[in-house]
């Protein structure tokens, strides 16, 4: 019990109140030079059904790596929402793949969301699709074209309903 | 030999310029006045670091949700370990090896930093497969891009150090010391 008042404490102080101590969130992409193609998985989602990335070919896609206990990663869940609000579901997906914790951990935790997440959350519960992806740390996020081809990459928070990354998303969509 | 001399005199005039040593150049210390908890900030040549007290619970806590061994939580907590906040605050590729960061006491003897690497080895052999929260050993930053974890000191409570820790941009390598720092004390002083 103590410990659970300690991360509590921690989140509400270190990433809600006091955002003096963390980054602003940019916007940023980093173009990948090198265009590769994304990795193909399969992963439980809230309700353990089974979802593909490949299910979602010929989607735009915004995969993001993240967990419960990360600053950054609460920080930029309410721009990912916006996003995916905002941009056309029909060619647009965003997709949030949870590091090593269960539907239970993040249910609570998104029970505390100003704005509950109604993008895909999948459950990365070994990180062997983080690894992969060769994700270093959280949160990490990649910019998947229409062809499952990783186009942009985002390592650290990001605004992601920011007109310059919506823009690309577009063009990505309209290629 | 007069080809040789040139060249050497080439490679060391290069390793010169590609080694730049700076003082931290600007230096924040915040007290969170809830906790009293100390924050440090460097914003230095296209690199910014940030670094948390963190208290040993805050440690035992976050382990322990994750289903550690006690034995491994008690060792963690025992070290002295920092929030940290990594930035590239530059317009070019920014990059970092912890293994290159050093911590040193106040007799002048330099440590190198623990890494993730090492941690993760001692945690598999105690059957931990959790490899979170420490800070990547090496990242490479592109424009905006920062990371975040723990960076851990093997020294006992409220021990004042300096951290030395080093960074390239676009391939120049770049070296800070941050003065003075504090590991955080056992508990929260009483109010």
């Amino acid at each position: 019990m103590k410990y659970i008042i300690f991360i509590t404490l921690f989140i509400s102080a270190f990433a809600l109140k006091a955002d003096w101590q963390q980054p602003e969130l940019s916007h940023n992409l980093t173009v990948i030079k090198k265009v590769i193609p994304a990795m193909d998985f399969e992963l439980q989602d809230m309700d353990e059904q089974k979802i593909k990335l490949s299910d979602y070919k010929g989607k735009v896609i915004l995969l993001n790596f993240w967990a419960t206990w990360c600053p950054p990663c609460i920080r930029e869940m309410p721009s990912m929402e916006r996003l995916h609000k905002q941009v056309d579901a029909e060619g647009f997906k965003v997709i949030a793949i949870n590091q090593m914790e269960d539907a239970d951990q993040v249910f609570a935790f998104t029970g505390q969301l100003e704005v509950d997440p109604t993008f895909e959350i999948l459950f990365d519960t070994t990180s062997s699709v983080s690894r992969d992806y060769a994700v270093r740390g959280l949160p990490t996020t990649f910019l998947i074209d229409k062809e499952g081809r990783i186009r942009y990459r985002a390592v650290g928070g990001r605004e992601f309903d920011h007109p310059e990354v919506i823009k690309i998303i577009e063009q990505l969509m309209a290629e | 030999m007069n080809k040789i001399v040139t060249i050497n005199l080439f490679v060391l005039s290069v390793m010169i310029i590609a080694v730049t040593e700076t003082a931290a150049s600007e230096v924040k210390v915040h007290k969170n006045e809830n906790s009293g908890l100390l924050t440090w900030t460097v914003k230095d040549d296209g690199f910014q670091i940030e670094l948390l007290q963190l208290l040993p619970d805050f440690i035992r806590a976050i382990y322990a949700k994750h289903d550690f061994p006690e034995d491994e939580i008690e060792r963690a907590a025992s070290y002295c370990i920092f929030g940290t906040i990594l930035k590239n605050t530059s317009d070019q590729q920014m990059s970092y090896r912890v293994a290159d960061w050093r911590y040193q006491t106040s007799d002048g003897k330099q440590y190198p930093v623990k890494t993730k690497t090492q941690w993760l080895e001692e945690w598999r052999n105690a059957g931990v497969t959790f490899s979170w929260t420490l800070l990547p050993d090496e990242g490479e930053f592109s424009v905006g891009d920062w990371q975040q974890g723990f960076t851990t000191v093997q020294l006992p409570r409220n021990t004042e150090f300096d951290m030395i820790f080093k960074w390239q941009l676009d391939g120049v390598e770049h070296t800070g010391i941050l003065e003075n720092i504090k590991c955080a004390p056992e508990s929260l002083p009483e109010k």
